[in-house]
Parts: C-alpha cells; sequence; structure tokens
C-alpha cells in the first residue's frame, strides 16, 4: 500500500482545479477518490507521478472538466422538473380562475373582478413567462430563441390589454395595438421566414401561420373600421346639435311666456342650467378646440368623438370644481319634491365620454326647464 | 462481459440508492468498489458518471452528506435521506417492472428452471 505525502496530495488537488473544476464539493470528492485508487493500487516504492497521470485518463473520455460540465447539466435538469412543475400549476390556477370569475361575472356574484385580474395577472407574469425559459432551454438555434421571446412577448401584452380594456386602466388600446403591430409585422415574418425553410417545419409552420392570422383577423373584425368611426362621430355630432338647438328653443319659449322674463322662479334650477352649460363648452372645446358647434360642424371637420372626459374633467380645477357643485345642487334640488326629479347617471358612470356627457347635461337642463315650465 | 455505460446510465441512481439503503453511509471509492465486488467486475462504475449523480441526488434531497477529514483530504460520506428511503424502494419496484417488461419485449427466455 503507497503511502501518500501532504505534498502529493496537494500536487493532485493543483492538478484538479487546473483542469476545470470549479465546485469545491466535486474536488474534495475526486482529490479523495484518486488518492483511495492510488493507495490501493500502487506498490510502495511505484512511481507516483505515472501512476496518477495513467490513472486520471480514466475519468473522462477528453477532459476531466466533463465531470463538472454533467453534474452541472444534471443539477439544471433538476430545476427544469421544478420549472414545468410550476408552470403547469400556475397554468391550471389561472385558467381556473379565470374561468371561476367569468361565471361569477355572469351571476353577477362578487369576486368576480378579483378573480378574473389575478388569473390574467398569473397567466401574464408566471405561466408565460416560465414557459418562455423552458421553451428557450430546449431550443438549440438562435433564431429559434428569438422566435419564442417574440410570440410571449406578443401573449403578454395581448392578454394585459385585454385586462386593462375590462378594467378601465389607462394604456390598454396602446398595449393591444404593440401586441397585434409585433405579432403581424414582427413575429409573423419572421416565423414564416424561419419555418418554410426546412422541410421538416414547412406544413406546421403554414397551418399554425394560417391560424395565427385568421385569430388577429377575427379580432380586427370586432373593431370599427376608421371610416364608420367617422360616419358614427358625424350622427353622434348631429344628434348633439339638433338637441342643443331644442334646448335652446324651448329655454326661449319659456322666457317669452314668463312675465319676469329673465329672472328663474326657482333661482337653484338657474344655477344648474348655467353650470351644465359651462362644463358643456368645457367638453365640446376639449374634443373640437371651439366653443360650440354649429350645422356646419362637417364642413368645418369639428365632430364630437369618444373621448374619455372623466379624467380631464378631474384634473381641471375649476371645472372640477363645477361638477362637484353641480352634483350637490342637483341632490338639493331634487329633495325639494320637484315634479320632474333629475335623473344624474353620469355621476355614477365609471367611464363618461364626450357623447354621454353632452347628452347627460342636456337631460339635465331639460328636467329643469320642464318643472320651470310647471310653476 | 463488461456492460455498456448506456446500460448503466439509466440504472445508475437506483444502484447507489439501493447501496446506500444496505450500507448506510458510504464515500465514492467504496460504491464503486462495492459495485464492482457484487457484479465480480461486469459492472464498473466510472467516475465521470458517478460523480455529477451523487451531486444531482444531494440537490434533490434524497441523499445527506457528512465530510471527515483524512489527515489532509476530506472525505465525503452519503447517506439515504428519509425522502430519499421511500425513492429507493419506488426506484426498484419500477425497475423491476421495467425487467418483465423488456423480457416480454425481448422475448428472452430466462434460464431459471
Amino acid at each position: 500500500m503507497y503511502q501518500l505525502s501532504d505534498q502529493q496530495i496537494t500536487f493532485i488537488l493543483d492538478d484538479i482545479r487546473r483542469n476545470g473544476i470549479e465546485l469545491e464539493d466535486l474536488q474534495l470528492n475526486l482529490l479523495d477518490h484518486i488518492c483511495c485508487i492510488i493507495e490501493q493500487e500502487l506498490e510502495e516504492n511505484g512511481d507516483f507521478e505515472h501512476f496518477y497521470r495513467k490513472t486520471i485518463t480514466r475519468f473522462y473520455k477528453n477532459e476531466l472538466g466533463e465531470i463538472e460540465e454533467e453534474a452541472n447539466y444534471l443539477l439544471q435538469f433538476k430545476h427544469y422538473y421544478a420549472m414545468k412543475k410550476t408552470m403547469l400549476v400556475s397554468g391550471v390556477t389561472s385558467v381556473s380562475m379565470l374561468s371561476f370569475g367569468l361565471i361569477l361575472k355572469f351571476l353577477h356574484m362578487p369576486g368576480a373582478a378579483v378573480l378574473m385580474v389575478l388569473g390574467i395577472a398569473l397567466f401574464s407574469f408566471l405561466f408565460l413567462p416560465l414557459m418562455m425559459v423552458l421553451k428557450l432551454k430546449e431550443k438549440t438555434e438562435r433564431t429559434d430563441k428569438l422566435l419564442v421571446v417574440l410570440a410571449v412577448f406578443s401573449a403578454i401584452t395581448m392578454t394585459l390589454g385585454i385586462l386593462f380594456k375590462v378594467m378601465f386602466w389607462p394604456g390598454a388600446n396602446m398595449l393591444s395595438i404593440v401586441a397585434l403591430l409585433n405579432l403581424l409585422f414582427v413575429f409573423l415574418p419572421f416565423y414564416f421566414y424561419n419555418g418554410l425553410r426546412k422541410p421538416e417545419t414547412k406544413t406546421n409552420t403554414a397551418i399554425s401561420g394560417m391560424l395565427i392570422l385568421t385569430g388577429c383577423g377575427l379580432i380586427l373584425t370586432l373593431l370599427r373600421a376608421p371610416h364608420s368611426s367617422r360616419a358614427m362621430a358625424v350622427v353622434d355630432t348631429k344628434n348633439y346639435v339638433q338637441d342643443e338647438q331644442l334646448l335652446n328653443k324651448e329655454y326661449q319659449l319659456i322666457k317669452q311666456s314668463s312675465p319676469t322674463a329673465q329672472a328663474w322662479k326657482d333661482p337653484a334650477a338657474g344655477k344648474i342650467y348655467k353650470l351644465c352649460a359651462d362644463i358643456k363648452q368645457y367638453v365640446v372645446h376639449l374634443e373640437t378646440g371651439v366653443n360650440s358647434i354649429g350645422d356646419d360642424f362637417e364642413a368645418q371637420g369639428l365632430t364630437i368623438g369618444e373621448t374619455r372626459v372623466d379624467h380631464y374633467i378631474g384634473e381641471t380645477p375649476d371645472v372640477a370644481q363645477n361638477w362637484e357643485a353641480l352634483q350637490t345642487l342637483i341632490n338639493e334640488y331634487n329633495k325639494r319634491n320637484v315634479s320632474t326629479s333629475i335623473s344624474s347617471t353620469i355621476f355614477d358612470a365609471r367611464e363618461v365620454r364626450t357623447k354621454e356627457a353632452l347628452h347627460g347635461l342636456i337631460r339635465i337642463q331639460r328636467a329643469v326647464l320642464a318643472n320651470e315650465m310647471g310653476r | 462481459m463488461i456492460y455498456s455505460s448506456e446500460l448503466i446510465k439509466g440504472t445508475l441512481k437506483t444502484i447507489i440508492m439501493k447501496l446506500l439503503d444496505d450500507n448506510g453511509r458510504m464515500y465514492g471509492y467504496e460504491i464503486t468498489q462495492r459495485v464492482k465486488e457484487l457484479t465480480a467486475g461486469k459492472i464498473q462504475l466510472t467516475e465521470g458518471a458517478l460523480y455529477p449523480t451523487l451531486h444531482a441526488l444531494e440537490a434533490e434531497g434524497i441523499l445527506t452528506t457528512e465530510t471527515e477529514y483524512i489527515g489532509k483530504r476530506v472525505r465525503k460520506y452519503y447517506t439515504l435521506s428519509k425522502q430519499g428511503k421511500a425513492k429507493s424502494a419506488e426506484k426498484i419496484n419500477e425497475f423491476a417492472d421495467f425487467l418483465n417488461t423488456m423480457k416480454f419485449l425481448l422475448d428472452i427466455k430466462t434460464d431459471i428452471a
């Protein structure tokens, strides 16, 4: 039995380190193993260095570093399984949450929004990224890896776009547009280019490409074309202009029939009427850039659209003040047992767009006028 | 006949777990020697396969380790964890089942009368 000196042990350890074994655990294991072999197999007065050189070659095919590579590979493999499991669990959870949330939504029961938001968030921020990491590990070619990243990016922006849309959060349209543009003009061309070149992926690429295109096409079918939007805006504006003219006519008639031509019988009614007119003017200005629009709106290119005005109202101090004052006045007004009470649904709406705002304010004014007429 | 490394690779974990189940704690060199002894040299574990597998099993929580100083060097002893003991039985059952399937699949006539 050979007796190893401390010097020889240090020599072996240095040699193992020099040859690409960096994990300390592995260094110590290999050191002990080689020492055991030498002690068992080398004669007492044998040639240490020669025997060591010969022995170490048994450990590998090309180089010693292979052992560390293999160890790292197996360790990653373990993470691979854990990730796969997490991905599956998060996928099932998010789909269940979303489905259950939808059921609650249609049954009009509480908890629907929370479940839906959590489900979509889990899907976008855990399931999809994990799927991407796992797919990236499977793919070896750089172009394939890039495709996976592009696809997952599209999917995340698209799901988030829909989530933002249903939650009325800002940026929803931007997210959806980015998702669609990326899918149609970056991912798809690249996907086709990459897949159609190889005979083995040709058919699959063509089929999935068609499915993706049809999917995007169906989404776009649901959207309104710019031409229709313009036509609708013209109709809405026409309605608004006419409503405004009718209102003015009613106002004139009442004032003429009244002996005290200028003053309102109920001062609060006058205040409400004036506040509505001010806010309407602000909204019209916000949308068109002018204070009022008439019959020639189309020629001048001034139409009212679907801008959300509640944010603007809330953020402009004097308008916000008017908006609040109007609510208080209406509440007090309705309490006074008037014959036509004012409906104020625009104050309760989650989002107010130009059309609804103008329409709602005119309705308030007409209710006030109707009451004046009855006095 | 010495078996090819491809054949051994799939059963390496099972072999290690069974040996540790029977013998308590063992270190790497001891494992290779014991396998050689038990199989009359037919199965020779290579260092390049053994240590990566031991590391992976440790990371999975199947093996626990303790270290001992032997002069200037350190020896790492491996023991089956509680989870590893259950897994060991499971692995052996799986392999027995696999053996039966292979026997049937490859139409091997066993020489046991």
